[in-house]
């Protein structure tokens, strides 16, 4: 299991990705799955699944903004994770 | 060669540029169009250089800054978002065709100037009150001009116009590098500059620091938000279609660490102890009128002088055979020209970089000398 943190630019997702890791937060940013992308090409930041909370907490306090985070598993495809 | 035309493109630059440009040809491709080592290490340089050039001037958010081709395109950019036909747009009097050309071509504009006499910001300043007082919607300053060198009192002219809440477009082309340049302390909307000059990048390269209110001058591919024809509403992404030129950015990152780690001070008294030496030694030759600012602090980088009875463009042509590199003529500048009273013949120009040294300018005033 593992989170994407869509974002809506390259830009944002770079600046995610680089906060993530700062925090000691695996992350790798890349293109999002087209059906979290409905307007076509976003990006997307990959973490592990124990990175979440640290991750929310990284988010939260540089303010960056994203579009949504969504867990991916086996079982269903995407599911949007509520902040 | 003597190299003193840096006003227009600085010459030499640090090792590291063309080390990082090579590497960028051979190692990088596009930015948001793939999701493989080469695109990923391109986005990496652009945001590398967002990030620096964000922190050198004075923004909090590094999409803030949009890579352009050239100070002119980023200028193009901020004039075609900021001026609307029929608007009041005034002008400090001292720019370059790369702020009036566009203003021109936008329907009704009435361009206003303040009027003052080179090397005298009290008087501007006192202009500017008098000029806002009767209203404007937007302001467009250039920092330091590229004919005289003349610095404008940036601080207090952003201060009007915060205060008045009129929209500032600072045209940092000969300031960026060697003067403090501060985007958000100003409340400038836009402040654009090219990477080739004091920023020591290649040609090819600019930058413009902007807002939320920028709108495209191109429209194309992001390579986000494909399915829609709009360009995506967030930045920079909506002011930068089209394919990146990554080699030009990786090479101007390091013309930014380069003056980072040289330092503004550093870079700015040794140029003024260039422009001081030159401005003395021509002012010692016979039938020369220089073009120099009295009070301290009014003037850096760019010295401009006239020789009585002699033509700038024959002058200059004369010095390049000897080896000097000098400019003449306008400048692209003929609004400037018209304020410091040259504008039939122009000026000879001599500017000068982090690179100049002593030695370089004594030589070019002795060849001057036998050319007088």
């Amino acid at each position: 299991m593992y989170y994407l943190i869509v974002c809506r630019s390259l830009t944002y997702a770079q600046r995610i990705a680089n906060a993530l890791e700062s925090a000691g937060v695996r992350a790798r940013v890349l293109r999002s799955p087209a059906e979290l992308s409905p307007s076509g090409c976003s990006y997307s930041v990959r973490l592990p699944a124990r990175g979440l909370s640290r991750a929310m907490a990284v988010l939260r306090h540089t303010g960056l903004p994203y579009l949504g985070i969504y867990v991916g598993s086996v079982e269903e495809r995407w599911r949007e994770v509520s902040p | 060669m003597i190299y003193l035309d840096s006003a227009a493109t600085t010459l030499q630059k640090p090792p590291a540029v063309a080390r990082a440009m090579a590497r960028a040809v051979g190692t990088m491709t596009s930015p948001g169009r793939g999701n493989h080592g080469p695109a990923n290490r391109a986005a990496r340089i652009l945001l590398a250089l967002r990030e620096k050039a964000g922190e050198l001037f004075g923004l909090s958010r590094p999409e803030q800054v949009i890579l352009t081709a050239s100070a002119t395109h980023g200028l193009n950019l901020a004039i075609k978002s900021l001026v609307r036909p029929g608007s009041a747009v005034l002008l400090s009097g001292w720019e370059h065709n790369a702020v009036t050309r566009p203003l021109a071509s936008i329907p009704g504009v009435r361009v206003g100037k303040v009027e003052a006499p080179l090397f005298r910001p009290d008087l501007f300043l006192a202009d500017l009150d008098r000029k806002l007082a009767k209203g404007a919607d937007s302001v467009i300053v250039t920092h330091v001009s590229n004919v005289f060198g003349y610095i404008l009192p940036l601080d207090e002219i952003a201060a009007r116009c915060r205060a008045r809440q009129i929209p500032l477009l600072v045209d940092a082309s000969q300031s960026a590098g060697v003067l403090p340049v501060r985007m958000d302390d100003w409340g400038a909307e836009f402040v654009a500059m090219p990477g080739h000059k004091g920023l020591y990048g290649p040609q090819g390269t600019g930058l413009l620091l902007v807002r939320d209110t920028a709108r495209p001058l191109l429209e194309g591919g992001t390579g986000s938000q494909s399915r829609l024809q709009a360009m995506p509403d967030f930045l920079p992404d909506r002011l930068e279609a089209g394919t990146h030129n990554i080699p030009g950015a990786a090479g101007l990152l390091e013309g930014l660490r380069f003056v980072e780690k040289t330092g503004l001070p550093v870079i700015l008294r040794h140029e003024t102890a260039l422009l001081d030496r030159a401005a003395a030694g021509l002012a010692r030759l016979p039938g020369v009128r220089v073009f120099r600012g009295e009070e301290a602090g009014c003037q850096c980088g760019v010295l401009s002088f006239q020789v009585e009875g002699r033509d700038p463009g024959e002058l200059a042509d004369s010095l390049a055979d000897r080896g000097i590199a000098v400019r003449s003529g306008l400048h692209c500048a003929p609004l400037a020209h018209a304020g410091g009273g040259t504008e039939e013949a122009g000026t000879v120009r001599m500017s000068f970089s982090a690179f100049n040294t002593a030695r370089e300018i004594d030589r070019a005033l002795e060849i001057l000398a036998e050319l007088v």
